[in-house]
């Protein structure tokens, strides 16, 4: 069953202005076109500029998109007012890729999970429900109390999880979950992902510049080049067998994680 | 479409702005209340009974009868056409006696910016020696401090006693000949200058640890030429403050023109100020804030050209000004100026400071330390009291300002053109407003301080919100559902309200000083209150018999500079870890020997 459809978006970015003349946008995305089923994993790989951030953020409803649509299970999501939205963000979080700066710093662990479960109004007891994600992600009740300059990366990366799946989203998305994890934090973050989509069924969609983690965690991969999807295909078949020559570029720039495990 | 929306409204910010303020000055006579008849029949026809015909008449003649929106369109019309309207004390035009006016102003301040850049060079000269010479570079000292500190109106009082009554060696007031223009121009120009010198000093402090002009230095450039190209790299950083001495000195002049009588346009919008002579006061209100925007933009401008492509490309940074790092010593200033204010106000509270008691200008003695006032009062108790009063009335502004600072600050888009018009009005010029709408009071002069007081605190709000706005926790709010009202208590004020909280009390002792400008220049308090500029004002006539019934106010406002000041450099941040890794870097010949290696490389790939 199809969770999420983007169709023939597009982008483009003003540049700011030099001198008097206006200068022509940016197109950051290409109309471009995918489909994610309900519980499936997904990985989105790319160089930086290839336009990975802005599909995440017109994904995020954070950026008004130039044409073109996002479905959510058939209803279309466009970039609008919190209260406009709530709807959205109960079932499509996000895992961002600074996990310490993501964490308001005054806010206790259990205030930031317990934040968009109060926000986006989700029916609940929101200190249970934000307890309950923070076991999810192995985090006991002795973190509730702490702030994020207490934690570890790794830790800090897990309550940004919890928080993301505190509101039960059907769709995870996450921007380079670990890139800026040290190796053992990586490999319980990515186990914690895998541990929660197979358990609760919710899809994740992972942009990562590094196929290996790809590979870890999902079985398809999109990658992208100059704001289109230039191959769509099985992880394992892509890394047998490239078949754009920017796909066996970013092969070559990083050995898989799974072997190296 | 709503992108090009967004994009204009600061353009409209500035434009309402500015259109408000000329509806502001428009409709001064209906503000002000009074009925501009009844005064324009006592100042030109006194011998004629206020009859409600008599009146009638003059309304008629003025085009008052047609009420205030009529009137206002004439006003602005009769601006387009060069008729600015007609004195309602002389019957005569007001532009042409405006104009006179203006240039002798602009005289004066001409000569006070060269005052100012002369002594900003003679400050800024051995930090500039120093670093030529490879040596570590110094900033600005305790001279610029002390130039800075004294206002201008304090400034002028204290070179009256010394150079024209002592010394004699300039005329004590008038306007004319050479002469006359020195003392003038030096109190306007001297504190500027000090100020322009500090800034400058840090600018080419900070310039010369940038690693270029080591490189410079090696490949074989003449000290001329590195002395050149720093002075061009770090002037832009300084044109905004420039351009802010500026438009303090057109306020400052105001007041150095009262004192030294000189009939420029500061003298003459205060004799219409204080006439009530309304059609005088907005000609002479609306050529000030000309001048102080033409300022402004033209400061922009030399800016913009120093850069050159370098700023539209966005790929130079800027120097960051730094101070030097404050040692413990810094401390000892403050301390001591706080304990030397509480121990005069220990002293002089108990005391009377309004029944005239003693002998008029009676000198100093063991029952009387400071000597009397021109009406026999006691000048201890009347600067005892005046402290109270004047601290406690800067402690109100600074609150008021701190609040609506906070509250602009939060929304710097919409704001924008509110806060630029108001960083480019001296309070002297909002008090000027003030008192037109309202008549002369210390209530009037809080509200004209706190008018333009909060606008450096809405423009440190706006850069720090935007700083926070950029934070990653900010940043992801939106899709936890925090809507950006929400998102004000969350993050934003927290991270914005301890810097500017500091920043509003640094600026304290600044307010206490424009109070007694304000005062000084009867645009404040009234007699008999004891506030310091009051005082100042009124020992003023008899500064040739008693020249220290002036100098003790003076001293007492130097007080509460030097406080301002000091608390100032204590809280700038320092480059001292920057510094030290540089000169450890320098100290070590292999790093030298690279970079020269780099560059012979360098050069000879480009064949020079």
């Amino acid at each position: 069953m199809t969770l999420l459809s983007v169709r023939d978006l597009s982008l483009s970015y003003p540049l700011p202005r030099r001198s008097w003349r206006r200068s022509a946008p940016v197109r950051a995305l290409h109309g471009l076109s995918f489909e994610m089923g309900e519980g499936e994993r997904v990985g989105l790989v790319g160089m930086s500029g290839s336009g990975k951030s802005s599909l995440l953020r017109c994904l995020l409803a954070m950026e008004p998109a130039a044409t073109g649509q996002v479905l959510l299970r058939g209803r279309p999501v466009a970039a609008g007012s919190v209260a406009a939205l709530r709807w959205y963000r109960r079932a499509v979080q996000y895992v961002p890729q600074d996990p310490i700066a993501s964490l308001e710093p005054r806010m206790t662990v259990a205030q930031s999970v317990a934040e968009p479960l109060l926000r986006l109004r989700v029916d609940c007891d929101p200190m249970r429900r934000a307890e309950e994600a923070l076991e999810s992600v192995g985090l006991d009740h002795r973190f509730l109390r702490r702030r994020p300059d207490e934690l570890s990366g790794g830790q800090a990366q897990r309550v940004a999880i919890a928080r993301a799946i505190a509101t039960r989203p059907s769709l995870l998305l996450t921007d380079e979950p670990v890139s800026g994890l040290d190796m053992t934090s990586r490999v319980q973050v990515v186990e914690v992902l895998r541990h929660l989509s197979e358990v609760h069924g919710t899809a994740i969609l992972m942009v990562s510049h590094d196929i290996s983690v790809v590979a870890g965690l999902c079985r398809r991969a999109m990658v992208m080049d100059g704001g289109r999807i230039v191959e769509d295909r099985p992880v394992a078949a892509m890394l047998r067998d490239p078949h754009h020559p920017h796909t066996s570029e970013l092969l070559n720039a990083a050995p898989p994680m799974t072997a190296a495990a | 479409m709503i992108r090009t929306l967004d994009r204009l409204i600061p353009a409209l910010s500035r434009g309402v702005t500015l259109a408000a303020v000329m509806v502001l000055i428009a409709m001064l006579p209906w503000i002000s209340g009074r009925d501009p008849a009844l005064s324009i029949l006592r100042a030109r026809m006194g011998d004629q009974d206020a009859t409600p015909e008599a009146l009638a008449a003059i309304r008629d003649k003025l085009g008052l009868a047609a009420g205030p929106v009529q009137h206002m369109r004439d006003w602005i019309t009769g601006l387009l056409q060069g008729d600015w309207g007609t004195s309602w004390i002389s019957g005569a035009p007001v532009l042409a006696g405006t104009l006179k006016a203006l240039l002798v102003s602009l005289t004066l301040m001409s000569a006070a910016f060269g005052v100012a850049v002369v002594a900003a060079i003679l400050l800024a000269w051995p930090t500039m020696r120093r670093g030529l010479r490879g040596r570590d570079t110094h900033s600005a000292g305790a001279v610029a401090a002390i130039l800075t500190a004294m206002p201008e109106f304090t400034l002028s009082a204290l070179f009256l006693v010394v150079f024209s009554v002592w010394l004699a060696w300039f005329p004590p007031y008038g306007w004319g000949s050479a002469g006359h223009i020195v003392l003038p121009a030096l109190a306007l120009g001297l504190p500027g200058g000090g100020l322009l010198g500090r800034l400058l000093t840090n600018a080419i402090a900070a310039t010369f640890h940038e690693r270029w002009i080591a490189t410079w230095a090696v490949a074989g450039f003449t000290r001329g030429q590195i002395a050149r190209a720093v002075l061009r790299r770090s002037l832009p950083a300084l044109m905004p403050q420039i351009g802010m001495i500026v438009v303090a000195m057109t306020g400052g002049a105001i007041a150095v023109e009262q004192v030294f009588s000189i009939p420029g346009l500061g003298r003459a919008v205060l004799g219409a100020a204080s006439a009530q002579d309304l059609p005088a006061l907005q000609a002479g209100i609306l050529i000030l804030l000309v001048n102080a925007l033409a300022i402004g933009v033209t400061v922009n401008l030399i800016r913009v050209g120093l850069l050159g492509r370098a700023l539209q490309m966005r790929a130079l940074p800027v120097p960051q000004i730094a101070s030097p790092p404050p040692s413990g010593r810094l401390w000892l200033v403050p301390v001591v100026v706080l304990i030397l204010l509480a121990a005069l106000v220990m002293a002089g509270l108990p005391r009377d400071a309004y029944s005239s008691q003693f002998i008029r200008l009676q000198p100093p003695g063991l029952a009387l330390p400071l000597g009397a006032d021109g009406l026999g009062r006691d000048v201890l108790a009347r600067i005892a009291h005046g402290a109270v009063s004047t601290i406690g009335m800067a402690a109100f502004v600074t609150l008021i300002s701190l609040v609506v600072g906070l509250g602009i600050g939060l929304m710097p888009r919409i704001a924008i053109g509110l806060i630029e018009v108001t960083k480019a009005t001296p309070p002297t010029i909002a008090a000027l407003i003030v008192v037109a709408a309202m008549g002369p009071s210390a209530l009037g002069a809080v509200i004209a301080v706190s008018a333009v007081a909060w606008a450096p605190l809405a423009a440190h709000t706006a850069a720090l919100v935007s700083e926070a706005r950029a934070q990653p926790h900010v940043r992801i709010a939106p899709i936890l559902g925090v809507g950006p009202l929400r998102l004000i208590p969350r993050s934003i004020l927290p991270a914005v309200f301890g810097p500017v909280l500091r920043h509003a009390m640094l600026r304290l002792p600044g307010n206490a000083l424009a109070l007694a400008g304000l005062g000084f220049l009867g645009l404040g308090a009234r007699p008999p209150a004891p506030e310091w500029g009051l005082i100042l004002a009124d020992a003023l006539p008899y500064v040739e018999r008693a020249p220290l019934s002036v100098l003790t106010p003076v001293a007492a406002l130097a007080l509460m500079s030097v406080l301002g000041v000091s608390l100032a450099s204590l809280s700038r941040c320092h480059f001292s870890i920057s510094l030290h890794i540089w000169k450890k870097y320098m100290k070590n010949p292999d790093n030298i020997a690279f970079n020269f290696n780099v560059l012979s490389r360098v050069c000879k790939r480009f064949g020079s």
